[in-house]
């Protein structure tokens, strides 16, 4: 293989120098101003900011429970995300990989949801559990469910986050779906032919072809689905505002309060925090799913 | 060919690659003197947050450009948590317009002024300007001798309207429960034995939008002024009078007994105030918290809606006046650092004349700054207007807004009956020595 000349190095260079720029504008500059700022306090607008070190990261992992609520919220519609988000789009990405007549109609239908805007949704969704409008206790009442006429699910401690969580997986499943969607149609049929040959019954095939055949979509799609849900905002922002009491409140509602609070150095303590919550998350799911597969 | 071909693909990539930082460096050099990214020199640039206002806004401003010959150009964000992150950033780099309002309390308010984002208007007021608003209008946008945020002392922001939160009751419906609807609930008794009735009668009777938590927050603070009046308040922020005070316990109980009565509307404490706004409107609750500009809203959603105002129900054992929020409404503060800043200030100054405020208070039903504009008001404007006088006092010392937030939120926590009062205000009185030390 020949060495890139100099000259050529420059060349091509030139070509990757846009991206570059706007890597370093867009990402990288404000990656390391986050960082910066989180060692200050500073509101936004003073000139002079304040040198804390550590003294906010203190504060916020010993004496800041809302935050760590926050996370522990999030990590609730997490974890149904992960469950049954997850296990929806399996099911669907399964049905609809059998060769089916419409498959691309399906495909289109279940893409909705995830690119519709999370603020529409939420505002959608808002109405439909509405205590004094909503459509779901219209409904619900024509059933034959009279007590819940007047039911907030967004203003109940016990339904809240739930129904909040219910709205992400049904505007979320969808990318699942594509991408195992992907993974079902990139696993060769001889694989399944061979174990029907072997006597493997169909369920058997699932577990022994199918699901090691998709261990890496299964990572990429669980560390999507942990980034995605663990980020939410749009959704809590537009149905709840954090509330009741703070019942919906996720760390990027924190983050955002503090911010619109003149707490700049602080939020961005907050930020870095996450961010590293994030990064140890998605590291052991990586490790795990290379264990998996070795 | 080929060589020719890499030169030119090399030059393509450099002008995209320059043109892309002279995008980004475009706004800087001028600073704020660039005024929100317009370079016209006579166009005076405001950024506002009053979508409801936009029209009648285009029109003084058109009748300005025919006066004057001075451009007056109004941009709309929202809403106003969007516009004032907006603001915050273009402070930062510099690129605020002409005129904006930074929609902070004092602290903030005070940060901006220090900063030398805003101009100090004293002189212009001292030229009779003044003379021609609510007192109570002012205060918000003026810092005296001394104060706790070291801003040299004067006027800083022009009050474009007067605004107070009074409680709409829905004659109509206080009909269908028995009650008479020329005669509202004056005192706290009175108004929960009213919202019995109407409770009775298949009526949600109070609706509010405690989902935005400085309207849960306003409400309690009516009897805080009540019960502890000023010095109290002031004593309660440096920490003389703590939260688990019996007066906070009578506060929270308060909500408790309305939540006990079930006299709040169905999701309350999630409840924006646009959708409490639209409850009200159409009539499923019968009594609404809400503010002077909820006239403009009611007439918008349901013109034929047939109601009337109340203050909120006094308690037996106040030591002092019950007061309620507002006094000033919206502001607007002039860029310090920009080059038309005597322009902007000259039409801020025609746009607070009596012509214009009246035109203003007839086309978007809201309280005028100016207190001649506020003789021709609707009767319902009027009472808002005579209500200005009760408003809460400006404080020389403010609470720690996370403070605040915890009183806030633990009202909602009572009203959804998560938490009795006295974990409410001990969670408060926590939060406050937690501030402390911090």
């Amino acid at each position: 293989m020949m060495k890139a000349t100099s000259k050529e190095k420059t060349f091509n260079m030139v070509f990757i120098l846009p991206a570059l720029i706007l890597f370093l504008v867009f990402n990288l500059y404000p990656l390391l101003r986050t960082f910066q700022l989180s060692f200050y306090q500073w509101n936004g607008i003073d000139k002079d900011m304040i040198f804390v070190g550590f003294a906010q990261y203190k504060h916020i992992i010993f004496n800041n429970p809302a935050y760590w609520k926050s996370m522990l919220n999030a990590g609730y519609i997490t974890l149904l995300c992960l469950t049954l988000q997850n296990g929806l789009a399996l099911l669907l990405a399964l049905l609809v990989n059998r060769q089916i007549r419409g498959e691309n109609i399906y495909r289109v239908i279940f893409f909705l949801p995830p690119v519709l805007s999370g603020i529409v949704v939420g505002l959608i969704w808002k109405f439909i559990y509405d205590g004094n409008f909503g459509i779901l206790n219209n409904w619900l009442v024509s059933l034959g469910f009279t007590s819940f006429s007047d039911f907030a699910w967004l203003s109940e401690i016990k339904t809240a986050l739930s129904s909040v969580a219910v709205v992400h997986m049904w505007k979320g499943f969808g990318y699942g779906f594509i991408i195992l969607l992907a993974g079902l149609q990139t696993i060769p049929t001889e694989l399944y032919e061979a174990a029907e040959v072997d006597g493997a019954d169909k369920w058997q095939q699932f577990i022994n072809t199918t699901v090691p055949s998709l261990i890496p979509v299964f990572t990429m799609v669980t560390i999507l689905t942990i980034l995605g849900a663990m980020q939410i905002f749009d959704l809590i922002y537009s149905m709840t505002q954090g509330g009741p009491a703070g019942h919906t409140d996720v760390p990027i509602t924190k983050i955002y309060q503090y911010m619109n609070n003149g707490e700049f150095g602080y939020s961005t303590a907050m930020a870095v925090i996450f961010g590293l919550v994030l990064l140890i998350v998605s590291m052991i799911q990586l490790y795990a799913s290379k264990k998996i597969n070795k | 060919m080929l060589k020719k071909q890499s030169f030119f693909k090399i030059v393509l990539s450099l002008a995209v690659c320059i043109s892309f930082l002279a995008a980004c460096s475009q706004n800087q050099e001028g600073g704020s003197g660039k005024s929100g990214n317009d370079n016209n020199a006579d166009v005076v640039k405001i950024w506002h947050w009053m979508t409801d206002r936009q029209a009648a806004f285009e029109t003084l401003a058109k009748k300005y450009f025919d006066q004057t010959g001075v451009k007056v150009v109004f941009e709309t964000y929202a809403p106003t948590d969007v516009y004032k992150n907006k603001i915050t950033a273009a402070a930062s780099g510099k690129l605020l317009p002409d005129i904006f309002n930074p929609i902070a309390d004092k602290r903030e308010l005070a940060s901006y002024i220090n900063a030398g984002y805003i101009a100090d208007l004293t002189d212009a007021m001292n030229d009779g300007w003044k003379d021609v608003f609510f007192e109570k209008s002012l205060t918000q946008n003026m810092f005296t001798d001394n104060n706790e945020w070291n801003v040299k002392p004067g006027i800083y922001g022009v009050p474009l309207d007067v605004s107070t939160l009074m409680i709409y009751y829905n004659k109509d419906l206080f009909t269908k429960a028995g009650l008479d609807p020329e005669k509202p609930p004056k005192t706290w008794a009175e108004f929960i034995e009213a919202g019995k009735k109407l409770k009775a009668a298949g009526i949600q009777p109070f609706v509010c939008g405690f989902g935005e938590a400085w309207l849960i927050g306003s409400f309690a603070a009516s009897y805080q002024w009540s019960l502890f009046g000023k010095e109290g308040i002031i004593d309660t922020i440096k920490g003389k009078i703590p939260y688990t005070d019996k007066r906070w316990l009578e506060i929270f109980n308060l909500f408790k007994e309305m939540k006990d009565n079930k006299m709040f509307a169905s999701g309350i404490v999630t409840m924006v105030n646009k959708d409490a706004e639209r409850t009200f409107a159409i009539g499923k609750a019968a009594m609404a918290l809400n503010g002077s500009w909820g006239v403009n809203v009611y007439k918008s959603m349901n013109p034929s809606l047939n109601y009337g105002l109340m203050y909120p129900p006094e308690l037996p054992d106040a030591k002092y006046p019950l007061l309620v929020f507002g006094g000033d409404g919206s502001s607007l503060f002039v860029n310090e650092m920009s080059p038309r800043k005597e322009k902007a200030i000259a039409f801020l100054k025609w746009f607070t004349q009596k012509e214009q405020q009246v035109f203003l208070a007839k086309e978007t039903l809201n309280i005028p700054s100016n207190k001649d504009a506020a003789q021709d008001l609707p009767d319902i404007l009027k009472k808002f207007s005579e209500s200005v006088n009760r408003t809460f006092d400006t404080l020389p010392v403010l609470e720690a807004w996370q403070v605040t937030n915890y009183i806030n939120l633990n009202l909602q926590s009572v009203v959804i009956g998560e938490k009795t009062p006295e974990q409410a205000i001990a969670e408060i009185q926590g939060e406050k020595e937690r501030q402390t030390k911090k």
